[in-house]
């Protein structure tokens, strides 16, 4: 049994008396060297800390610290993220979907921009990317505004034919409808192109923007492709016209030609028609205009508050960084296993190293 | 044991009083003679040694946490690395000129003295020899001289229980 710190006093009483009245107090050679040495005078240095410093206490300490500053920034950024747009209702979605394609699978590809910027008050005018000077493109737009109740939704779909005339367009079709408190109200404005920015901005201030969309397809290439066959049936058609003059031709000849010439100007009839049909919708844009008096639809069940928000947003933070630390583990985990293996390598040939010193001394 | 004289150290947010060195080497001096005594069994590498310990105290003075722990088991410490510093140039020294005679018990009298109990003491290991000497002679408790040894406190218990035994039986069989 080992002895503790009174057993062996009491257990070898004489021998520990004896060894401690042994002489083994210094010399005085020794002494005086010693006193020589006097005072260190250099004050301490930031590498004299670290080398104080406890790394295995100072890693209890950091650990539960880290784990509280992540947990802390997952908090943060959950509260941060899950706000939203306090300003709009519950139920109101906002999409944007830009696309600027050609007709025919040209090389532009579709584009996405981003929702609106978030909406201030209520109603407020969202940006809007507008039509290419110069182009022929096809702009469409949707716009879904709430208003108060059906008296203002009437006013409103007569400000919204009014606003249409306003601007140097037409109302293409109206279709109001009302049924005790609630009523819609939806109308087709043709607005010109080189207007609908401002147009869209004046419907917006109609009510409370829930919903909205935006198409602008490019109509260029089509116009252009339109163009070039109006020229070479054009053409065909009086080169056709410049044979037939002639008073030589075969019976067979001349009828096939003027088959062909009959062929290519109902064609050209057909490609002019076209071609003005093009250049009419681009120089009109359609806004779809949805007026309701409905109010926005309780959350649903399925929804989530803001605490609940910004908890999932937390969780997705910390599941992140989780995610990150635990790939830089394993990437680092071979290294981290040599370096420990080395660390208890050395410190156990340190210690056999110092048993065998002291055995040989 | 105290310190006569005490400082307070000037690094902003560690204010703590630490004792001087000159006080320190003043009263810590005979403990570790003491100590490399016992450890080495030889009085001329003591000496030596306790010189060099404190030269070394000296010049990282400033590294010295009272709070970590006392004087006298700090500077145990660097006399034991000392010590075993000396005890590896001793080996290699000894490798270089092909002693036959490093086998051989050193001709020289008992560093402690002619007595029984310095030629018991003689004959233990410098392992025991130095945990008698921090346990019994500087009286440092147990976790204290553990850390100094770099073992575990058990194993320093056991350590000083087996070498206070094999002293009294070989202080039993002199005197018989």
């Amino acid at each position: 049994m080992p002895a503790t710190d009174v057993d062996f006093e009491r257990e070898f009483e004489e021998l520990v008396r004896d060894l401690r009245v042994l002489p083994t107090a210094a010399p005085t050679g020794v002494r005086e060297r010693v006193r020589t040495l006097g005072e260190p005078e250099r004050p301490r240095t930031l590498h004299d800390l670290l080398l104080m410093f406890s790394w295995r206490r100072s890693l209890l300490v950091l650990a539960p610290v880290c784990v509280l500053g992540l947990v802390s920034a997952a908090v943060i950024h959950g509260v941060l993220n899950s706000g939203g747009d306090s300003q709009q209702t519950a139920s109101a979605r906002q999409q944007l979907d830009l696309q600027a394609q050609p007709e025919h699978g040209g090389a532009v590809g579709s584009t996405t921009t981003p929702a609106f910027g978030a909406l201030k008050g209520a109603p407020a005018a969202p940006s809007l990317p507008t039509p290419t000077p110069g182009r022929y493109q096809d702009y469409e737009a949707s716009l879904t505004v709430r208003v108060k109740n059906v008296d203002a939704l009437h006013d409103r779909t007569a400000e919204a034919t009014r606003l249409a005339r306003t601007y140097g367009g037409y109302v293409a079709s109206v279709d109001e409808s009302t049924n005790g408190g609630s009523g819609r109200s939806d109308l087709v404005l043709r607005i010109p192109v080189n207007r609908v920015e401002d147009a869209y901005f004046r419907l917006a201030q109609l009510g409370t923007v829930t919903e909205q969309h935006l198409s602008i397809r490019d109509l260029d290439q089509v116009v252009r492709a339109q163009r070039r066959r109006i020229v070479q049936l054009k053409v065909q058609i009086a080169r056709i016209g410049e044979t037939l003059k002639s008073s030589s031709l075969p019976a067979d000849v001349r009828l096939r030609l003027e088959l062909q010439r009959d062929a290519a100007k109902q064609e050209l009839a057909q490609v002019t028609g076209s071609n003005k049909a093009t250049l009419r919708e681009a120089s009109l844009s359609r806004i779809s205009l949805t007026l309701t008096s409905q109010k926005a639809a309780p959350t649903a069940k399925g929804g989530m508050s803001r605490i609940e928000r910004a908890a999932r947003d937390a969780g997705s933070f910390l599941a992140g960084a989780g995610a990150v630390l635990l790939f830089v583990l394993i990437v680092l985990s071979p290294l981290i296993v040599l370096a420990m293996a080395w660390i208890l390598g050395m410190r156990a040939y340190r210690r056999r190293e110092e048993r065998r010193l002291l055995s040989a001394a | 044991m105290k310190a006569v004289n005490a400082v307070t150290t000037s690094w902003p947010g560690l204010q703590v009083d630490r004792p001087t060195f000159s006080a320190v080497a003043e009263s810590e001096l005979d403990a570790v003679h003491r100590y490399l005594l016992f450890l080495t069994g030889n009085r001329t590498v003591a000496e030596d040694l306790t010189g060099e310990t404190f030269e070394k105290a000296f010049r990282i003075w400033r590294r010295f946490d009272p709070r970590r722990g006392s004087p006298r088991a700090w500077l145990c410490g660097i006399a034991r690395t000392t010590a075993l510093d000396h005890f590896r140039s001793e080996e290699r020294r000894r490798r270089r000129e092909e002693r036959y005679a490093r086998d051989l018990p050193d001709a020289e009298e008992s560093a402690l003295g002619p007595g029984e109990l310095e030629t018991a003491l003689g004959r233990l290991s410098a392992a025991e020899r130095e945990v008698v000497a921090l346990r019994v002679l500087l009286e440092l408790d147990g976790p204290t001289a553990a850390r100094v040894l770099g073992i575990s406190t058990t194993a320093c218990s056991t350590r000083l229980s087996r070498a206070l035994k094999r002293l009294e039986e070989m202080m039993h069989d002199a005197r018989n």
